[in-house]
């Protein structure tokens, strides 16, 4: 069995910072993405093609140095994030935006991060958090921006 | 413009909508393929008594709602080789903005729709922006979400 998520949202703070994966993303785990992706989207197993993430051949075609991380997957390390810190909550209510600024190369390492910007109280009586994502490059640079919000019981 | 390729899609088009049953082995592809081993994706030994979708699998519904709509071009089968080489037109998902409303479980119906909002040029560039909304089959809201896409990729001189 994997992860034991929580289901009571962590206590934070205006400030705090939420860590969530660190390290390279090599190539395997790009073709294990979209071969899995696909494989939802579709209802049956399938390995993933020759494309931009999976392909020096088709980066180059399209203009890239070397294959990139799908910005989905990117996302999804952020959104993983979210649910470790927020439990129920973030499935139930969440909402994430991010924007894929700077494409990111298979095996730079990355930092996905968010911080905590916000705490209102929202008429309901929900606490709702908003929050700062990103994913950064090892000099501190900005890959993947974006914001997040919960509303906690 | 239905039934072309994504890049003939204009604003105002209106997608057929896609309707499938979750099931546990989606979920746990999906799950599996973006590191996410958490509890609550793999079984039913979670707050609600059964498996969820995680709150992303929305972009999973882009592509079958667009594989379903996009008739020429067939982007899953192109994905996994088995369609058009359509490496010379590759695309960059530019921004993800997704609202959860309720979960899902496995084993409901979800229902997938979606428009074109806009579609323009910015710094030479085309972007191509889609509002989608997942329901049960029994009309609650999982999920809405907006997509923007960077058309016909080339790296910036």
């Amino acid at each position: 069995m994997g992860t034991k998520l929580l289901e009571t949202p962590a206590p934070l703070a205006v400030g705090d910072i939420l860590i969530g994966r660190e390290g390279p993303v090599t190539p395997k785990q790009l073709v294990d993405y979209g071969s899995g992706f696909l494989s939802s989207a579709i209802g049956r197993p399938v390995v993933v093609g020759a494309n931009i993430h999976t392909d020096v051949e088709a980066a180059k075609k399209s203009g890239l140095e070397a294959p990139i991380v799908d910005g989905m997957l990117s996302t999804n390390y952020l959104s993983n994030m979210m649910t470790r810190y927020f439990g129920r909550a973030y499935v139930e209510n969440g909402s994430l935006r991010t924007k894929f600024i700077k494409p990111i190369p298979a095996l730079m390492d990355i930092k996905v991060r968010g911080k905590v910007v916000r705490k209102t109280m929202q008429p309901t009586g929900a606490m709702r958090y908003t929050l700062d994502v990103w994913v950064e490059d090892p000099d501190g640079n900005m890959l993947v921006v974006g914001d997040a919000t919960v509303d906690t019981p | 413009m239905l039934g072309g390729y994504i890049h003939d899609l204009e604003p105002g088009d209106v997608l057929k909508p896609v309707r499938y049953v979750l099931t546990a082995e989606q979920i746990a592809w999906y799950a599996d393929a973006n590191e996410e081993d958490g509890d609550w994706f793999h079984s039913d030994a979670n707050p609600w008594g059964k498996t969820v979708r995680p709150p992303t699998m929305i972009h999973s519904d882009k592509m079958r709602i667009l594989e379903a709509n996009v008739d020429k071009e067939r982007r899953i089968a192109g994905m996994t080789g088995e369609g058009p080489d359509l490496t010379s037109d590759a695309r960059i998902h530019y921004e993800y903005f997704a609202q959860q409303h309720s979960p899902a479980y496995v084993g409901e119906e979800m229902v997938v729709t979606c428009r074109i909002i806009d579609k323009y040029i910015k710094r030479g560039r085309e972007y191509l922006h889609y509002y989608m909304e997942v329901h049960t089959g029994d009309g609650r809201l999982v999920t809405s979400y907006n997509d923007l896409t960077l058309l016909r990729y080339q790296k910036a001189e």
